[in-house]
């Protein structure tokens, strides 16, 4: 009794790839899937993260609740994270953090010795497992290229003050806590389709198209210098304000332009926060969501029950 | 103070089973699937894949509460088919899109290195 099938059949393409961010189009498939791709890059691509912090010498000024909080918080290099285990599920230990499996140790050990102020940022954090590091944001071409960029700063430290600490990272989920999430942001926007009707735009003058092209907030449209016809410049500019909309209409045009959304077409953006690469965030999405899937099928022994129930009610109704 | 564990959010408790399925006492063809552990990711795909099924006559999902972490899924069905088949059906549906989406996205991920190299 298999039925048949309504499965699609869904299209990308890619505009945008660095290491963190990542932009591209998503078609042929719905709203929900979208979202769910979103909400699982968010909050359910595993990453590692400080979890456990064991402080030894604290003569800083932050507390050590302050300190342990801002560990947790720095980003881990996390392409491991998939095939780890985490730590409540791991057969090897009892979740103290004392297996290769579920756990990363971190030591740092700082102090200050003279009048200079010490930063003691997450370059000073050491690994038991070279893969998993802090996140360096030193050599990146984008954004700051300070070249005395030494990481994240977790406390400075003045003339005598000492912080000694161990730590232990664990794989989590964003759902858990938001230091595991390895999305910076992730959005997602319906493609939207504009069309003028030019006919009715060639009965404005270049001042009313001036004026209806600058009533948007966002620079959707243009006027050709040349021809004087108003052009769609970029469709996706358009935040869905409706503004050229009620231009038109107060203009007693209505109908001068129609602007839908397609709704089986998306543009994403994804941003990491290093720890993955936006690439790898959207493939382990899809494992994910797979698993989840896998996870929700029915059980044989709940079809059974529901095949003898079905038998006992042919029983009762054939009487 | 008495709030919840995070991790109660998405650990299925010992004994409970992930997924429960009741039969609906007064309209045939209709069932009620329990999904502990799950939200809105989940519902909301496996509503809109069961509304492309002919067969399927009403799906709907809901969040019965913030704080309790299940979701429960309706489905009524025609005779042609039983809420269980177009459940199973929509899960396998769903799996096989994720699979061509995975293999449609890294092929077009090397495809889109070629383009860069050939920009330089």
């Amino acid at each position: 009794m298999e039925g048949v099938s309504y499965q699609r059949f869904p299209k990308i393409k890619i505009r945008t790839v660095r290491d963190d961010f990542m932009k591209f189009e998503l078609r042929e498939t719905d709203a929900s899937i979208a979202n769910a791709l979103r909400r699982v890059m968010i909050a359910e691509v595993p990453t590692i993260a400080i979890d456990l912090v064991e402080i030894e010498v604290n003569s800083s000024v932050l507390n050590d609740e302050f300190i342990a909080h801002r560990l947790g918080l720095v980003p881990l290099i996390s392409e491991r994270a998939m095939a780890m285990r985490f730590s409540r599920d791991c057969d090897a230990c009892d979740g103290d953090g004392q297996c290769e499996y579920c756990s990363v140790e971190f030591h740092l050990r700082a102090k200050c010795i003279n009048d200079q102020t010490l930063d003691v940022t997450s370059k000073d954090l050491y690994s038991s497992d070279h893969t998993v590091v802090p996140v360096d944001f030193s050599d990146s071409s984008s954004g700051f290229d300070n070249s005395d960029t030494r990481g994240i700063i977790i406390v400075k430290l003045r003339r005598g003050q000492e912080l000694v600490l161990r730590a232990i990272a664990r794989k989590g989920i964003g759902k858990d806590h938001a230091k595991w999430s390895p999305a910076a942001t992730v959005t997602f926007m319906y493609e939207p389709e504009i069309y003028i009707n030019e006919e009715m735009m060639e009965t404005l003058t270049l001042k009313e198209k001036q004026d209806f092209v600058e009533s948007s907030p966002t620079k959707v449209f243009g006027i050709n210098p040349n021809t004087g016809q108003v052009y769609v410049h970029d469709a996706e500019a358009y935040t869905y304000d409706d503004e050229v909309i009620k231009k038109a209409e107060a203009m007693g045009k209505p109908g001068l332009v129609e602007i839908h959304a397609k709704e089986d077409s998306f543009i994403f953006t994804v941003e990491t926060t290093g720890g993955i690469k936006a690439s790898q965030l959207f493939i382990n999405a899809i494992e994910i969501l797979k698993q989840k899937l896998d996870a929700v099928r029915l059980s044989s022994d709940t079809v059974e029950a529901d095949e003898q129930f079905g038998e006992l009610g042919a029983h009762m109704r054939g009487g | 103070m008495n709030a919840p564990d995070r991790y109660e959010r998405f650990v299925v408790p010992e004994g409970v089973s992930k997924v429960s399925y009741e039969r609906d006492t007064k309209i045939i063809n209709a069932a009620t699937f329990t999904i502990e552990r799950e939200d809105h990711t989940i519902g909301n795909i496996l509503r809109m894949q069961l509304h492309s099924d002919e067969n399927v006559l009403f799906a709907g999902y809901k969040l019965p509460h913030p704080l309790q972490y299940k979701i429960l899924i309706r489905i009524q069905t025609t005779s042609q088919s039983s809420p269980m088949q177009a459940y199973n059906q929509a899960i396998n549906d769903l799996d096989k899109e994720l699979d061509h989406l995975k293999s449609e996205f890294e092929a077009e991920l090397a495809r889109h290195a070629v383009r860069q190299q050939r920009e330089f």
